[in-house]
């Protein structure tokens, strides 16, 4: 182990050798010839080597002093040189350290210089000495088995290394060994070298109050720099002159660098942070949880009794509170582990979601809609009462001049009023509960339809120009024999004597009993309604000027509950239970079915453009279509709170109005527009009470002016109002 | 009120005049009417000497002028003519009897207006709903009445007529949007007969007379005329259910200007004194219009306290700022038009809708309704007298 550490150091030895002039120095100053010298040598040559050591920092500047003496000596003995030199050394040493610091004054016996050794590997000599002969290469014949017994037999091998300048080798001495060792550990070579060597510490981070130097302060540190006063007065010039340009800003437009985050929604970010909810808080113990509760806290028998019976979701209580007189007689707590459980239950089912509450102005949820007031005119009061029926009057119908007001009652009379004065002008009695009137819209005739019980009757009331009735006259006349309606069994009968003075001029027999009646616009035309489930004959259209009726429909899906026809086009407009058919005439086919959404549709109205349809229905509910727009309600108004009974149009105004059994008309401003884009305006703008509630009966019809924007209603309180 | 027709009673044989009207200064005092009996007495037999008379006028002696003596005694020569939905129209006198019933019309009546008075006899009118305005006269002497003329021509109900204040033509406003304009003179004069106090008794006309044709026509409204009335000799004012009151010229029968309202004008009426029209609407309100503006529709004011309809409206006609109307919330309301506010009086007198106004010269107020009720009020008294 020894051994090998030892060639270790000297492997270690080598390298340092050949990194460092220094080393090397070291290792040439043992000469072949103080080999086999005693320790004395060795020692000398230790202080050559230490001296060497020392002075391999120091400046050239005593080389040439070193170069003289070597001149000087060269014939003397290498050991006299030597002892001298170190002598002088010494001397030196003592006078001035720094004098003879040099590397270059060491010995050297080969003056080959560095040079690679193996230039003289084909020679017998390895360099040559400062006299200038030849140094022989020792007789070296040493193999492997040489080396190994010497290896063996020499206790020095470990510490003999081989000079490469002289060849020859070198037995290291103690003191070297110990070096070797030094400087292999790190440490300084010096043994008496005290690195730790106590200083003055100038520059700490102490403020001393003295400066460290006593040299004042340089006059141009206190006084405006003229060489930057030129530099900078330069540069104003400069940029004045405008040869200097600002540093132009590297414009990004390009788009070489795009912003990752552009898109990034901070506050999304945020929202995550701001999602986090806290834990529900227990509720704090009350008074009654208390070890000693006060009496009013305590349960009484008959609470204690109501407690137990009690499902315990539904205690106010999940405890009885109970009295200790002190509290080491409190038992433990039976409930933990319940109470436990139900923590961690409230904990689990604890909405995790933050339900966003969403703060809106309820203002502004309202939509945007004119105020009423911009609407005008429309009717706002009751101006006119019709008094007179004496049972509910069902039906009624303005003449088309406006002049005239017809009402049909379950008193079986049908009544004439004039409309500015209230006064009812004619009764006619039918004999029958009137269940429908309807003026003819043509302003040529004057004629009126009246449904009752199993037939229609045609009023002729004599309310109106000569011309007028005289034109009426002739379509009633024009044909008199009936002919045969194919498959409809109606009989037109003409009436006589004492009826012609009642104004009625035709009957209209039915199979079953007429609901209602309705004319079209050109006047000659007239569909009466008789709603059956059962059969296939609800509709029948009768033309008057040729005394014929006819059923357009073999077939009727569900119970028909209105008729009515289109205004302008020949459409017919079927209102059954749940849905409103619309037919072309012409065609005979169905054009469209429009859902109402309602249980039961009770009335129907058609616009007169013909393009809307409003549709009352006992469910509460008024449908608007927009036929052009789909086959669902455009708009369902549920103004009312009982069942609406009729619907109306206004004939010019954008006004329609609905009767309800509440015993209000909602009169609604609809204004239409022709731009097909546009929806309908549709603004609720006045609700008219006044007819009293009988038989939980409110108003039963309701019909505008044809000129002016008035609205007549009839009630079951047997009145019919005017509202202006 | 210049002359008044009398007639002279006595019991003594001896003193007997004709009985027949004469025609009498309204200012006459005693002494005149004592000059007029012995003038007449020595007509029929020379030897009659002068007399004073003394003078029973109603059971009361005459001591002032004669036209005194009726204002303090309510004798009024008034007669009042009402038209009403029973198809008849009847004459009243002031203090509530009905003097004569004119039936003739096939329907109700919607409108009368006295023509011009020529003696005994006077014009009236009546326009009806069965299309027609029959022209009448009527002899206040014998307590006839004649339809003279019958004015066809309107295709709709004639709901207004009213007589220019020369009393020779007169308009009327229909149902059928039609302004006609028809003389107003009866063909032919009848006697004169005597005068005073006038038996009660109905008569029946005998025939509704020659068909009259309408001299002009004037359209233009698009909805039913409503009210008609002369604002000077040339000058028509209609008001339309159209929601615009005309004024028409009536030589050329051009439209000179027109008013336009909110609502419908079911009446209005013109004050010489202070030229503007009333008009009332199914609003409630009387509105104040200055005709003379050419740009129309300019309110100069609104007197709102009505609850109904305004059906009539009427200016007094001797006092510049005074207005009646009557609504269909059962009220007349005598307005000053200097405080618009509020009326002057609330007259409540009537139990259903009031339909129509009139002052008479004296200012008496007249109102009829839908309770078949014609009622007076007097003014200055600031008490009604009920009648009929």
């Amino acid at each position: 182990m020894k051994k090998i550490g030892l060639k270790r150091a000297k492997e270690e030895e080598d390298e340092q050798k050949k990194q460092s002039v220094c080393e090397q120095v070291l290792t040439f100053n043992m000469s072949p010839a103080e080999e086999e010298e005693g320790d004395e040598d060795v020692s000398d040559s230790e202080e050559s080597v230490y001296s060497g050591l020392e002075e391999s920092g120091s400046d050239s500047e005593d080389e040439p002093s070193a170069n003289q003496q070597e001149g000087r000596v060269l014939n003397e003995e290498v050991e006299q040189l030597e002892e001298r030199v170190l002598n002088e050394e010494e001397a030196e040493q003592r006078e001035d350290e720094y004098e003879k610091d040099s590397s270059d004054e060491e010995d050297i016996r080969n003056t080959v210089g560095n040079v690679p050794m193996d230039w003289y590997k084909d020679f017998p000599h390895i360099g040559y000495d400062l006299e200038g002969r030849r140094i022989y290469k020792p007789i070296r014949n040493k193999d492997e088995l040489d080396q190994f017994l010497d290896k063996m037999e020499n206790p020095e091998f470990w510490r003999t290394v081989c000079d490469q300048q002289t060849g020859s080798d070198v037995v290291l001495s103690e003191d070297q060994l110990e070096l070797i060792k030094r400087l292999q550990r790190g440490q300084f070579g010096d043994v008496s070298f005290n690195e730790y060597q106590p200083s003055v510490e100038f520059f700490s981070r102490e403020v001393m109050i003295h400066p460290v130097t006593n040299r004042p302060s340089d006059k141009r540190s206190f006084i405006p720099s003229l060489t930057e006063k030129d530099k900078v007065s330069k540069m104003v010039h400069a940029i004045k002159m405008g040869w200097i340009k600002p540093r132009r800003v590297e414009d990004d437009s390009r788009g070489r660098y795009y912003d990752l985050w552009t898109n990034e929604d901070s506050s999304s970010i945020l929202n995550k942070h701001r999602m986090h909810l806290p834990a529900p808080k227990l509720r704090l113990p009350g008074h009654e949880e208390s070890y000693n509760p006060p009496p009013e806290y305590l349960l009484t028998e008959e609470e204690r009794a109501l407690w137990e019976q009690q499902d315990p979701s539904d205690r106010k209580l999940p405890f009885v509170p109970t009295k200790f007189s002190s509290l080491r007689h409190v038992p433990a707590f039976s409930r933990f582990i319940h109470e436990r459980f139900e923590r961690c239950l409230d904990l689990y089912l604890c909405p995790r979601q933050r339900k966003l509450r969403v703060n809106v102005n309820p203002e502004d949820l309202i939509p945007k809609l004119p105020k009423p007031r911009d609407l005008l005119p429309f009717p706002t009061t009751q101006s006119l009462v019709y008094r007179g029926h004496s049972g509910l009057v069902r039906s009624i119908s303005v003449s088309p001049s406006g002049q005239w007001l017809a009402s049909g009652s379950d008193d079986g009379s049908v009544r004439f009023w004039e409309v500015c004065s209230a006064r009812c002008v004619r009764t006619v009695q039918t004999g029958g509960a009137v269940k429908s009137v309807a003026w003819n819209p043509n302003p040529a005739f004057c004629l009126l339809a009246v449904a009752l019980d199993s037939v229609v009757l045609i009023l002729a009331p004599s309310l109106a120009d000569g011309h007028v009735t005289s034109s009426s006259e002739r379509l009633l006349k024009s044909q008199q024999e009936a002919e045969p309606s194919e498959g409809v069994s109606c009989n037109w009968v003409e009436t006589k004597g004492e009826e012609l003075n009642q104004w009625i001029r035709l009957k209209i027999g039915h199979p079953k009993v007429v609901h209602q009646v309705t004319w079209h616009s050109k006047g000659d035309y007239l569909a009466s309604v008789m709603p059956d489930h059962s059969s296939h004959l609800q509709v029948l259209i009768h033309q008057l000027s040729r005394r014929r009726s006819q059923n357009p429909f073999s077939r009727n899906k569900g119970l028909v509950q209105n008729v009515s026809f289109h205004p302008l086009r020949p459409y017919f407009f079927v209102a059954t239970q749940r849905s409103v058919r619309v037919y072309n005439l012409l065609k005979q086919q169905l054009t469209k079915k429009l859902q109402a959404n309602a249980k039961w549709v009770s009335s129907m109205a058609v616009h007169p453009t013909g393009d809307h349809v409003i549709c009352g229905s006992y469910d509460c509910r008024l449908s608007w279509f927009d036929l052009d727009l789909s086959t669902k309600p455009y708009r369902m108004l549920r103004h009312h709170k009982k069942a609406v009974r009729g619907v109306a149009y206004h004939r010019g105004y954008p006004l329609f109005a609905s009767a309800s059994d509440d015993g209000s008309v909602i009169v609604c401003h609809g204004t239409v527009y022709s731009d097909l884009l546009q929806n309908p305006l549709i603004v609720p703008v006045k609700v008219l009470r006044g007819h009293v509630i009988t038989q939980d009966l409110g108003v039963l019809d309701v019909t505008f002016h044809p000129s002016q924007p008035w609205l007549f209603s009839s009630g079951a309180d047997g009145t019919v109002r005017l509202y202006t | 009120m210049s002359q008044l027709q009398a007639r002279f009673f006595t019991e003594d044989k001896r003193y007997v005049v004709d009985n027949v009207p004469f025609s009498i200064p309204a200012a006459s005092q005693v002494q005149d009417l004592s000059n007029v009996i012995n003038k007449l007495l020595e007509a029929k037999n020379a030897s009659h000497s002068n007399l004073e008379f003394d003078f029973l006028v109603r059971g009361q002696f005459l001591r002032t002028s004669l036209s005194t003596h009726m204002e303090t005694e309510n004798i009024s020569t008034v007669m009042i003519l009402t038209g009403s939905y029973d198809k008849t129209a009847r004459i009243w006198s002031v203090e509530g009897k009905a003097v004569m019933t004119v039936a003739g019309h096939a329907d109700a009546v919607k409108d009368v207006s006295w023509g011009k008075r020529d003696g005994l006899s006077s014009v009236l009118l009546t326009a009806s709903l069965d299309q027609t305005v029959l022209l009448w006269e009527w002899n206040s002497e014998k307590n006839k009445v004649k339809a003279r003329h019958c004015c066809r021509g309107h295709t709709g109900s004639v709901d207004t007529v009213s007589v220019d204040p020369t009393g020779t033509k007169f308009c009327s406003g229909s149902w059928d949007k039609m302004l006609k304009i028809w003389s107003a003179g009866a063909s032919d004069e009848e006697e004169e007969e005597e005068a005073a106090d006038r038996p009660r008794k109905k008569q029946k006309t005998q025939q509704l007379g020659l068909t009259r044709t309408p001299l002009m026509t004037f359209s233009g409204h698009n909805e039913a005329v409503s009210s008609v009335l002369w604002s000077d000799n040339e000058e028509v004012c209609s008001a339309s259910w159209d929601h615009t009151i005309r004024l028409w010229d009536a030589e050329t029968g051009s439209m000179k200007s027109t008013l336009t309202g909110s609502k419908v004008f079911n009446c209005i009426s013109y004050s010489p004194l202070c030229r503007r029209l009333a008009s009332g609407s199914s609003d409630r309100h009387v509105r104040l219009w200055d005709p003379r503006t050419k740009d129309g529709s300019l309110v100069l004011l609104s007197l709102t306290s009505h609850t109904g309809w305004v059906t009539a409206v009427k200016w007094a006609p001797s006092h510049e700022h005074q207005l009646v109307s009557g609504s269909l919330d059962h009220l007349v309301k005598l307005w000053d038009t200097r405080s618009c506010k509020a009326p002057l009086y609330d007259l409540a007198a009537h139990e259903d809708k009031v339909f129509c106004l009139d002052w008479t010269e004296t200012g008496l107020m007249l109102s009829g309704g839908a309770d078949n009720k014609l009622y007076t009020y007097k003014y200055s008294a600031c008490q009604t007298d009920e009648g009929a």
